[in-house]
């Protein structure tokens, strides 16, 4: 017991990568080093992969890119309605990011949103987006009264419901990504060889990529709900 | 030791979301069955309920290793 504890509590803590020698020190975490090298490798993919476009004769990766971006651009439509044009870049700009992050355990890298500042970072910038898009499209006497909404004697838990979102937005993805972090972590320690590739399937790839989709779907959710006319 | 039954009991919660998750996939999947034209939007509903099912089990997961490391 004390073994596996002092081994976890080891592999929780969010290692402080470097110190930045100026008013006293000032830590740098090792999620936003992993974030800054994940950030280089997007900007370096993204411009590759949209190096001579042509409108007239797509190649293969135009094409590609064409489906992906006309499927996020069809989803936020369909769950945001008529202004959809200003949240899907948003929207898309985090599922890359939260997707890339998922999977850099795979590169042998620490993922970033393990450590709960990050996510909860993300869920701060959901929650803005949530909130204030409502009062950016509804105006100050739309956006209040969506509080008030379906039934004036809920504004108590709409007003709840402002922490409680990104709470658990910050909570399902963290949680999530730290605990098939520990079971890698526990599966490598007992068996180094072969078994861990196929539970990394699993663990890394598939529920990184289905929490990703989780977290951008239910920010869209929660922002098509927001700016819901009566 | 009372750390280590706290944290099972906490892990408990996963029984609530296992179940959640199951009930909500079987209806799903009859109801794509019975109207497989309406699969798209009964998969996003699906999709939703999972993931605030899920969210229970996320917590005592949480609250489990909180217990264990904060000891």
């Amino acid at each position: 017991m004390s073994n596996i504890q002092s081994a976890l509590t080891e592999k929780l803590q969010n290692a402080t990568a470097f110190t930045i020698p100026v008013f006293g020190g000032i830590p740098v975490a090792e999620s936003v080093v992993v974030t800054w090298i994940l950030m280089a490798l997007i900007m370096v993919l993204v411009l590759l992969a949209t190096r001579h476009l042509q409108p007239e004769k797509p190649g293969r990766l135009q094409s590609l890119l064409e489906l992906a971006v006309g499927g996020l651009n069809h989803f936020t439509e369909e769950n945001i309605g008529s202004h959809w044009r200003s949240f899907a870049p948003w929207l898309g700009s985090v599922a890359v990011y939260i997707a890339f992050a998922n999977l850099s355990g795979l590169l042998g890298l620490t993922p970033p949103t393990k450590d709960v500042s990050v996510t909860a970072a993300l869920a701060f910038t959901s929650v803005c987006l949530i909130y204030g898009s409502s009062f950016r499209f509804l105006g100050l006497r739309g956006g209040l009264h969506k509080f008030a909404e379906p039934l004036p004697l809920l504004i108590p838990i709409n007003i709840m419901e402002i922490a409680i979102r990104p709470l658990s937005l910050c909570m399902r993805l963290f949680g999530n990504v730290l605990g098939s972090f520990i079971i890698m972590e526990l599966i490598k320690a007992v068996m180094p060889a072969v078994v861990p590739a196929v539970f990394s399937l699993y663990f890394d790839i598939f529920d990184g990529l289905i929490q990703t989709i989780v977290f951008v779907f239910l920010t869209t959710l929660f922002t098509g709900d927001a700016l819901e006319q009566e | 030791m009372s750390v280590a039954i706290g944290a099972a009991i906490a892990v408990f919660t996963g029984v609530g979301a296992g179940l959640g998750i199951g009930y909500a996939t079987a209806k799903a999947s009859e109801a794509m069955a019975r109207q497989p034209e309406a699969a798209k939007d009964i998969r996003n509903a699906l999709l939703l309920g999972c993931a605030l099912a899920e969210a229970t089990a996320i917590y005592g997961f949480v609250i489990g290793l909180a217990l264990i490391i904060t000891k």
